[in-house]
C-alpha cells in the first residue's frame, strides 16, 4: 500500500479535512467572536464564497412545510410542451416569490413535460393551493370617452373590454431591444384569431391619435390588466384609481401602452424603458393571466414544524447514541485500533458534512437513514481489516507485516461490497424520486467518504502510531499472539 | 519497515499465491469447527420455515398498504386543547362523506383516512371535524397522494430493484470470473448472492405482510420508508455475502489442496466473527433508532433489524451451502 501512505495522499486528506472543518466549523467562530446566539439564524454567516451560503438543506419533513405534485393537463396544441412547461413554471415561482418563504422550490419533473413539483417551507397545503391554484385572467382593454367619468387616471375617459381574450395571447417574453440598444423589450405574440382582433384595435387606437399618441390620449392605448371586471369599469369613477395601480402593488394594471403603429401580423413588442428584470416580470404576468394550462395538485404533503421538528431531535438524538455504543464497542474489542478507527469515523462524519453543506444536498428522515447505513459500512471496512489483522498476527507475522497484510486481503472484499452499495444507490439515484432518492443520494456519497476513511485514514493512523513502542504491544493491539 | 513497501496484489494471480505460500505458513485448521455445509439442508429448512408463512400471507392476504401506495388522504390530527373520544372523532368523520377510516396512536394523535381530497377540501375536512368533536384540530402532517402517482412509485421501484439485482449479478461474475471454472463460476457466484438475496427480500416482506394483514399492526405498513428499507437490506445482504464469497475465492487458491465443501467450510468460519460482529454494531444504531427514534422512523428501523439480521444469517447459512449445491449440480471445467 505504498501509495496509500505516501505524503501527498496524506497531504490531501490533511487538506480535505481541514477544508471540511473549516465550512462546518467558521460559522460557530463566528457567532463566539460577536457573541451571537450559537443556535438560530444569523444573517450573513460565514462560510460565504462570494455571496455563495453553505448551510444544511432541510427536507420538508425535518423543517416543516409543504411539498405538492402538479399535474399540467389541457396543454396548447401546437406548442413546445418544454416551453410551456417552463413558462407556467416562471409564472409560479412569481406567485410563490410573493410567500416570502424560504427558498421555495418550483422544479420541472415528469416524463414527458407534464408535472411541476413545488416545496415551500412552513407553509400548510391549504395556503400553497390558494396561491397555486388561483387562475388570473388577462383582460385587454381599449378606452372610450365617457362624460360621466369625472375621476380615474384619465377623466373623461374609461376602459372598454374588448373581444381580445385570454387564451389567444400565446407567448409573451423579454427580449433585447431589436432596434439596438441595451434597452429590454417584452415581445408577444398572438394566435391567428387574436391577431384578427387586434389588428382592428391597434388600427383603430392609432388612427384615434396618430402615432404621437401621448399621455393626454387615452384612446391610442390598448391596455393589458389582471382581474378587471365589468363591474370595475362600471363603478369607475370610485374603483378607476385603485385599479390603475400595478399589478404587482394591489391593482389590476400590468401594462398601458400606447400604439406606435397598426400591428396586423398577430406579434409585436412592448417597450418602455425596461430593465431585464422588469421586462421579466411583465412577460411572466401576461403569461400568467394567459396560462393555458390546468393544474391539478395529484400528491401533497404537508408536515407540521412542531412534528418536523421533533422527528429531527428525536432520530438525530437516537443517531448519537447509536454512534457512542459503536465507538465504545471498537475500542471495547480492538483497543488501539478502535480508537483509531473511531478516530476516522470523526473524519468521516466531518467530511460528510461539510459535503451536504458545499453541494446543498436536502436532507430528509430518509436521506439521514442513508447516513446511518453507510457509517454502519465505514465500520464494516475497519472490522473486516481488524479481523483480518488479528488472524495474520495468530499466523505469527511481525506487526507491521500483519497490518500490511491485512489491508491488501481485506481491500477486494471492501472493494466489491461498497461497489455494489454504489451500483443500486446509483440506480435509485436515476430512476426514483422523493424520500428514496433522498436516501440513495446520501448513501452514495458516505459510502464513497467511508471508504476514503477507513482505508486511508484509519491505515495511515495505524501505521504512524505503530512506530511507538507502547503502540505495541499485545495489549494495545488487542491480539494473541501466534507462534511463528 | 521495508514490508509497507508492497503494492496491492489481485490475489488470483499465481506469482503473487507462491510468494504468499512461501511467506505464510499453511493456515492451521481450527480446532473448533462447525460443519455447516453437510448440515445445510437444516439451515435451507430453517428459512424456509420463516419464509413460506410470509409467502402465504402475501398471497392471501396482500399488504398493508401505507398511504403513498395505496393513493387517498391522509391526516395525523392532535388536539391540544380538549382530547375528544375515539368514538366522536369516527362519528364527526363518518357525517363527512369521505368515506373515512379513523385509528387513534397511544399518545392520543388521530391518524385519519379518506378519498382523496385536495388541500383546500382538506382544510375544510379538519376544521369540520374540530366543530362537530367541540375542539380545534391542530394538523401535525397531512398526505395526499394521487392514485397514478401511487402506481407510478410502485412501478418505478420495482424496476430500479429489477435493475440493481442485475447489475450486481454481472458484477460478481465480472469480478468472480477469475476463479477456477472462468465466467460460469462467476455466474455460480453473483447468482447464489442473489437467490441469498431474494431469500432476504422475501422474509422481510412475508413478515411485515403478516405483521399487517394478519395482525393489523400498523407498523406493518409498507410505504415509501419500507421500500427505502428494502433496498438496504439489498445493499447490506449483497455486502455481507461478498465478504464471505472473497473468502472463497481467496482459499480457493491459498488452499488448493481441500475440497470445494471444506474450502467453503473453512471460508465461513473464517467471515463469522466479522459478518456477526458487524451486524451486531448495525443492530445495536439501529435498535436506539427503534427504541428511541422518531415515530415516523419506527417501522423503518423494524424493517431493517429484521432484513439485516436475515442477511447475516443468509450470508453465512444459505448463500454459501447454496454456491455448493449449485456446484454439485452444474460442476465447472
Amino acid at each position: 500500500m505504498q501509495l496509500v501512505l505516501s505524503w501527498p495522499i496524506r497531504i490531501i486528506v490533511i487538506g480535505l479535512l481541514l477544508f471540511s472543518l473549516f465550512v462546518d466549523g467558521s460559522g460557530y467562530v463566528y457567532r463566539f467572536v460577536n457573541h451571537l446566539p450559537v443556535t438560530g439564524n444569523v444573517a450573513g454567516l460565514p462560510p460565504n464564497f462570494g455571496g455563495w451560503q453553505l448551510y444544511f438543506h432541510r427536507g420538508l419533513d425535518l423543517s416543516g412545510g409543504t411539498q405538492l405534485t402538479l399535474q399540467m393537463g389541457n396543454f396548447p396544441p401546437g406548442q413546445d410542451r418544454a416551453t410551456v412547461q417552463q413558462r407556467t413554471i416562471d409564472i409560479l415561482q412569481k406567485r410563490v416569490n410573493a410567500l416570502g418563504t424560504a427558498e421555495p422550490l418550483v422544479q420541472a419533473s415528469g416524463s414527458n413535460h407534464d408535472r411541476i413539483d413545488v416545496q415551500l417551507a412552513g407553509v400548510t397545503a391549504a395556503q400553497a393551493q390558494q396561491v397555486i391554484g388561483h387562475r388570473d385572467q388577462l383582460v385587454i382593454t381599449t378606452w372610450v370617452p365617457d362624460q360621466s367619468i369625472t375621476g380615474g387616471p384619465f377623466p373623461g375617459y374609461k376602459p372598454q373590454m374588448t373581444q381580445m381574450t385570454a387564451d389567444m395571447l400565446q407567448s409573451a417574453t423579454a427580449e433585447l431591444d431589436p432596434s439596438g440598444g441595451a434597452g429590454w423589450v417584452v415581445a408577444f405574440q398572438y394566435n391567428g384569431a387574436g391577431a384578427g382582433i387586434f389588428s382592428q384595435l391597434s388600427t383603430t387606437a392609432y388612427n384615434a391619435c396618430g402615432s404621437g399618441g401621448a399621455a393626454s390620449c387615452p384612446q391610442g392605448r390598448v391596455t393589458n390588466w389582471l382581474d378587471l371586471t365589468q363591474d370595475d369599469i362600471n363603478n369607475w369613477n370610485t374603483a378607476g384609481v385603485q385599479a390603475y395601480q400595478p399589478f404587482d402593488s394591489g391593482g389590476k394594471l400590468l401594462s398601458d401602452p400606447y400604439i406606435q403603429s397598426p400591428i396586423t401580423g398577430g406579434n409585436g413588442i412592448i417597450s418602455g424603458n425596461f430593465s431585464q428584470q422588469s421586462a421579466q416580470d411583465l412577460a411572466t404576468s401576461l403569461n400568467s393571466g394567459a396560462l393555458p394550462v390546468s393544474l391539478t395538485i395529484v400528491q401533497s404533503s404537508d408536515v407540521g414544524a412542531t412534528l418536523g421538528a421533533d422527528s429531527v431531535r428525536r432520530s438525530l438524538a437516537a443517531a448519537l447514541l447509536g454512534l457512542v455504543i459503536v465507538v465504545v464497542f471498537m475500542i471495547a474489542f480492538y483497543r488501539l485500533p478502535g480508537l483509531l478507527a473511531s478516530i476516522a469515523l470523526l473524519f468521516y462524519a466531518g467530511v460528510l458534512l461539510a459535503i451536504f453543506k458545499a453541494a446543498s444536498v436536502t436532507l430528509t428522515l430518509a436521506g439521514l437513514a442513508g447516513v446511518i447505513l453507510s457509517v454502519g459500512m465505514a465500520v464494516d471496512a475497519n472490522v473486516l481489516i481488524f479481523e483480518r489483522f488479528k488472524e495474520e498476527m495468530r499466523a505469527g507475522r511481525t506487526i507491521g507485516a500483519a497490518v500490511e497484510a491485512a489491508v491488501r486481503r481485506a481491500w477486494p472484499a471492501i472493494r466489491d461490497s461498497n461497489t455494489s452499495t454504489l451500483i443500486t444507490s446509483i440506480i435509485l439515484i436515476f430512476a426514483s424520486t422523493g424520500s428514496v432518492k433522498g436516501f440513495a443520494i446520501t448513501l452514495a456519497l458516505g459510502v464513497a467518504v467511508s471508504l476514503v476513511s477507513s482505508i486511508i485514514v484509519t491505515h495511515n493512523l495505524l501505521a504512524i502510531v505503530l512506530n511507538f513502542g507502547w503502540a505495541r504491544t499485545d495489549g494495545m493491539l488487542g491480539v494473541a499472539r501466534g507462534r511463528a | 519497515m521495508a514490508c509497507w513497501g508492497l503494492p496491492v496484489a489481485e490475489l488470483s494471480r499465481p506469482s503473487d499465491v507462491a510468494a504468499d505460500e512461501a511467506t505464510k505458513p499453511k493456515v492451521a485448521a481450527p480446532t473448533r469447527r462447525l460443519d455447516i455445509i453437510s448440515h445445510r439442508n437444516i439451515f435451507f429448512l430453517i428459512s424456509l420455515l420463516i419464509i413460506i408463512p410470509g409467502i402465504v400471507s402475501m398471497v392471501t392476504r396482500g399488504f398493508l398498504l401505507g398511504i403513498d401506495f395505496q393513493g387517498g388522504s391522509e391526516f395525523f390530527l392532535s388536539f391540544p386543547h380538549n382530547q375528544p373520544s375515539l368514538a366522536a372523532v369516527e362519528a364527526a368523520v363518518a357525517g363527512e362523506g369521505v368515506n373515512g377510516q379513523v385509528q387513534q396512536t397511544s399518545n392520543g394523535t388521530f391518524i385519519i383516512r379518506t378519498s382523496v381530497l385536495d388541500p383546500n377540501q382538506a382544510k375544510t375536512f379538519t376544521d369540520d371535524v374540530g366543530r362537530k368533536v367541540g375542539s380545534t384540530a391542530s394538523i401535525d402532517s397531512q398526505q395526499q397522494v394521487g392514485g397514478t402517482i401511487a402506481a407510478e412509485t410502485v412501478t418505478t421501484a420495482l424496476y430500479a430493484i429489477v435493475a440493481a439485482s442485475a447489475l450486481i449479478l454481472f458484477y460478481l461474475a465480472f469480478r468472480f470470473r477469475r476463479v477456477p471454472g472462468g465466467w460460469q463460476s462467476g455466474f455460480q457466484f453473483g447468482g447464489s448472492a442473489l437467490l441469498a438475496l431474494l431469500h432476504d427480500v422475501f422474509l422481510l416482506t412475508g413478515i411485515f405482510s403478516i405483521l399487517g394483514r394478519v395482525f393489523g399492526l400498523r407498523i406493518g405498513e409498507i410505504d415509501a420508508f419500507f421500500l427505502t428499507a428494502v433496498l438496504t437490506v439489498v445493499g447490506f445482504s449483497v455486502h455481507d455475502t461478498i465478504v464471505v464469497f472473497d473468502r472463497i475465492r481467496e482459499n480457493m487458491v491459498v488452499s488448493s489442496r481441500l475440497t470445494f465443501e471444506q474450502v467453503v467450510n473453512l471460508s465461513i468460519m473464517q467471515t463469522a466473527a466479522r459478518s456477526i460482529i458487524t451486524s451486531f454494531t448495525v443492530v445495536l444504531v439501529l435498535l436506539s433508532l427503534f427504541l428511541f427514534g422518531g415515530d415516523t422512523l419506527k417501522g423503518f428501523a423494524l424493517a431493517l433489524l429484521i432484513g439485516i439480521i436475515s442477511g447475516t444469517y443468509s450470508s453465512i447459512f444459505n448463500a454459501s451451502p447454496l454456491l455448493v449445491v449449485w456446484r454439485r449440480l452444474q460442476p465447472v471445467r
